[in-house]
């Protein structure tokens, strides 16, 4: 009996143990390089994976189409899709919506393994530069040519960040940048005028506070810190890594990011901290609020008297809006002809052109062509097409690690439970450890 | 009876018995015990998920045990502290709290199956859904709590609200599986005994104390393993909640292992294998330690 009660304990610790080793199986919240907003993005990107029925395959076969898009977004996406599958091309397209991280882990697998291999996939602008130094990508370069896919055609910001060692590997679909919200109503009665020349300035922000705080209006909400910092960080001009390896952004930019946040939450203009700011400014409590345009359709739900503007910044010369982009790409594999990849290049244009879908989804289309569109000329993020510097977009190799050791220290030194330097410090030296482990 | 023998032997050496257990053995192996002995072996190694692993020998266990300037060995002993608080706090309430409740079911009032389905319910629902509902209830300025009793509390962001919020969340949710044991157990009593015991002039706590708890001990000691068992492998609670914090004050061992394993960008999975294996061991350790105790008290 004994002998038996240890061995079932046994047992039940090996699987125990075997279970943490293959690391945790829940998830919760998705600490993705991309658009996934896990305080507040009513969960495009967290739904469970989904996959299409398949079409029956064109002339010649079918394009095997794997995207991240399992929420709202994922039915857009299959609008346009089927809108391109309806105009009987050689190939049918086969979209696949895959949950983020799901799909960052089976791609290169699949890719490794060379078995079942996507024709083409939406990837993060983030990870492409680690996806191209490990060999799974594509160059562009190789295979456009004098196809349908001109350079000029795109959004120059979202293209040119995926030029890597003078390869290209990534074509975007959109831009999604992380803006500022603006109560218009509120604004009226303590915006003292701040957006007359249409750019927010921390200084008009403080500006506004005392009056807000009288009467029990919070000033300014902050909520995902990391886009935020990543935004500031880059007007003053910094970077992650000022030689693309090593992170150093334990620096004096950083720290005045960061203290002039904490400035900010000692006069009390900013939200409690526990408090979440996104959902107090739908409620009409907060004057300014940073968010991702794809938030949009919460605020028109909400019937608030909102607009979007440039997120705020420290001098009004220097605008800058956090951007990441969801760009195609190609994974490689031998056994693609160039028939097919040709009719790959033919289904990411036809895309750009028919991208009026994807932008009432709340994006901004990477593609031209969503210019001419008076449809999209009236929708609220259409400021952003024309952007170019404007446009932060981050492509460090090692993005990843250091937005994740962000993750643990901004709110904490925002709240004043951790000094700026300790902050950084901590956080540099966590990329540090994790890029030497990680080779 | 060389004809009992030879149907003792034929008997010893069938094949039927084993094929009712091949189904859980196989599972078992395939997704336990070789992804286990994988994850050990990947606990020596170097190792990104996508390039063959480097073997590098103790070089992990050296790094997380006792370079003190390195981030693992920060996050191996924070995580293991904050999951031992965790555990210290939680377990003796999802013993006692369920204990009790079983206790006044046991008196068999009216409605007893009601309570007892409301209070398994909880045990039904996902983590996920569980958490949110008691982030709504906890949040600061739009939540349950604080506009009912007229508080500021900023629960999830200052210990030691954090923990709080975290142990209350997991207690709804885990303690109806404990319950359902000691109901079962505690009816499974010989009533003739307790009644002895009652002419005998034992009552209350003495009752409960000497007859109560030695008639239920081999379901009490289950409970209490598997739970801490269960405990020693939260994961969703903080992750939700307070995501860490604050000050990575709730930052319990499986997020750590979960982010270098499996986070954005390449994967640590050997330092992560590292850590998992040193949880293992010591949740090993602690179990077979309270088996002995418990068994040597019941002796």
């Amino acid at each position: 009996m004994k002998k038996k009660k240890v061995i079932a304990l046994l047992l039940a610790t090996v699987m125990g143990l075997s279970l943490m080793a293959c690391g945790g199986k829940q998830k919760g919240n998705d600490t993705d390089t991309g658009t996934s907003n896990v305080d507040t993005n009513s969960g495009t990107e967290n739904a469970a994976e989904e996959t299409q029925p398949d079409v029956k395959p064109g002339k010649k076969g079918s394009i095997e189409f794997w995207t991240v898009f399992t929420g709202a977004d994922g039915s857009s996406m299959q609008a346009i899709v089927d809108a391109y599958n309806a105009t009987n091309p050689d190939y049918t397209v086969n979209h696949r919506a895959i949950e983020a991280n799901d799909l960052y882990l089976k791609m290169p697998l699949a890719i490794q393994s060379g078995e079942d291999v996507p024709d083409v996939a939406i990837n993060h602008i983030e990870r492409i530069p680690l996806f191209q130094e490990n060999g799974f990508l594509e160059d562009y370069n190789q295979l456009i040519g004098d196809s349908v896919i001109k350079p000029e055609n795109y959004n120059p910001k979202a293209w040119q960040m995926t030029e890597i060692d003078g390869g290209h590997y990534g074509i975007p679909l959109d831009v999604h940048s992380y803006i500022l919200y603006v109560n218009m109503d509120l604004y009226e009665k303590y915006g003292n005028g701040a957006l007359d020349d249409g750019v927010l300035t921390w200084d008009e922000v403080k500006a506004s506070g005392e009056a807000c705080k009288a009467d029990g209006i919070v000033t300014m909400g902050m909520a995902w810190h990391r886009v935020k910092f990543l935004a500031s960080y880059a007007q003053l001009g910094g970077t992650l890594s000022s030689d693309g390896v090593t992170p150093d952004f334990n620096n004096d930019k950083a720290m005045q990011v960061l203290n002039t946040w904490t400035e900010l939450n000692d006069l009390g203009y900013i939200q409690k901290d526990g408090d979440s700011p996104w959902e107090m400014f739908l409620g009409g409590n907060v004057l300014y609020c940073p968010e991702g345009i794809w938030m949009y359709n919460n605020v028109k739900e909400a019937g608030l008297n909102a607009k979007m503007y440039d997120y705020p910044t420290f001098d009004p010369a220097v605008k800058g809006n956090w951007t990441s982009s969801h760009q195609f790409v190609i994974p490689k594999n031998e056994k693609r002809d160039a028939d097919k990849t040709k009719a790959v290049l033919e289904f990411i244009d036809f895309i750009g052109n028919n991208s009026l879908e994807w932008a009432k989804a709340g994006q901004v289309p990477a593609h031209n062509a969503i210019k001419e569109v008076a449809e999209f000329n009236e929708m609220p993020q259409a400021f952003l097409a024309d952007q170019n510097e404007e446009l932060k977009i981050y492509n460090y190799k090692y993005y990843g690690y250091a937005v994740e050791s962000l993750d643990k220290i901004v709110a904490e030194v925002l709240f004043g439970r951790m000094t700026a330097e300790d902050g950084l410090n901590q956080a540099v030296q966590e990329t540090k450890d994790r890029i030497e482990m990680g080779q | 009876m060389q004809e009992i023998v030879r149907a003792k032997k034929r008997k010893k050496f069938s094949f039927t018995p084993y094929l009712f257990i091949a189904p859980h053995v196989i599972l078992f192996i395939i997704f336990f015990l070789i992804p286990m002995f994988y994850g050990i072996y990947a606990s020596f190694t170097k190792w990104n998920l996508f390039t063959d692993p480097t073997f590098i020998g103790l070089d992990n266990y050296k790094t997380i045990l006792t370079n003190t300037e390195s981030t693992f060995y920060r996050q191996f002993w924070n995580g293991l502290k904050n999951t031992i608080i965790f555990v210290i706090i939680c377990v003796p309430f999802q013993i006692i709290i369920p204990l009790f409740i079983a206790l006044l079911l046991d008196k068999k009032p009216k409605g007893r199956n009601v309570f007892q389905g409301i209070l398994y319910m909880p045990t039904l629902f996902s983590i996920t859904s569980v958490t949110l509902t008691w982030l709504f209830i906890f949040n600061r300025s739009l939540g349950l709590f604080n506009n009912l009793f007229g508080t500021d509390i900023n629960w999830y962001g200052e210990q030691p609200y954090a923990w709080m919020t975290i142990v209350i969340t997991t207690l709804w949710w885990g303690i109806g599986g404990n319950l359902i044991i000691y109901v079962a157990a505690l009816s499974g009593i010989d009533k003739s005994v307790l009644e002895a015991a009652d002419l005998d002039g034992a009552r209350g706590l003495k009752r409960f104390w000497y007859i109560t708890i030695p008639a239920i001990k081999f379901p009490l000691a289950y409970t209490i393993i598997v739970s801490v068992i269960a405990q020693f492998n939260i994961y969703g609670q903080p992750l939700i909640i307070t995501g860490g914090g604050p000050n990575e004050s709730t930052y319990v061992l499986l997020m750590y292992i979960r982010n270098l394993a499996f986070g954005t960008g390449n994967s640590v999975a050997g330092m992560a294998s590292a850590m998992a294996t040193c949880l293992g061991l010591i949740i090993g350790i602690i179990s077979i330690g309270q088996l002995i105790l418990l068994r040597k008290r019941s002796d």
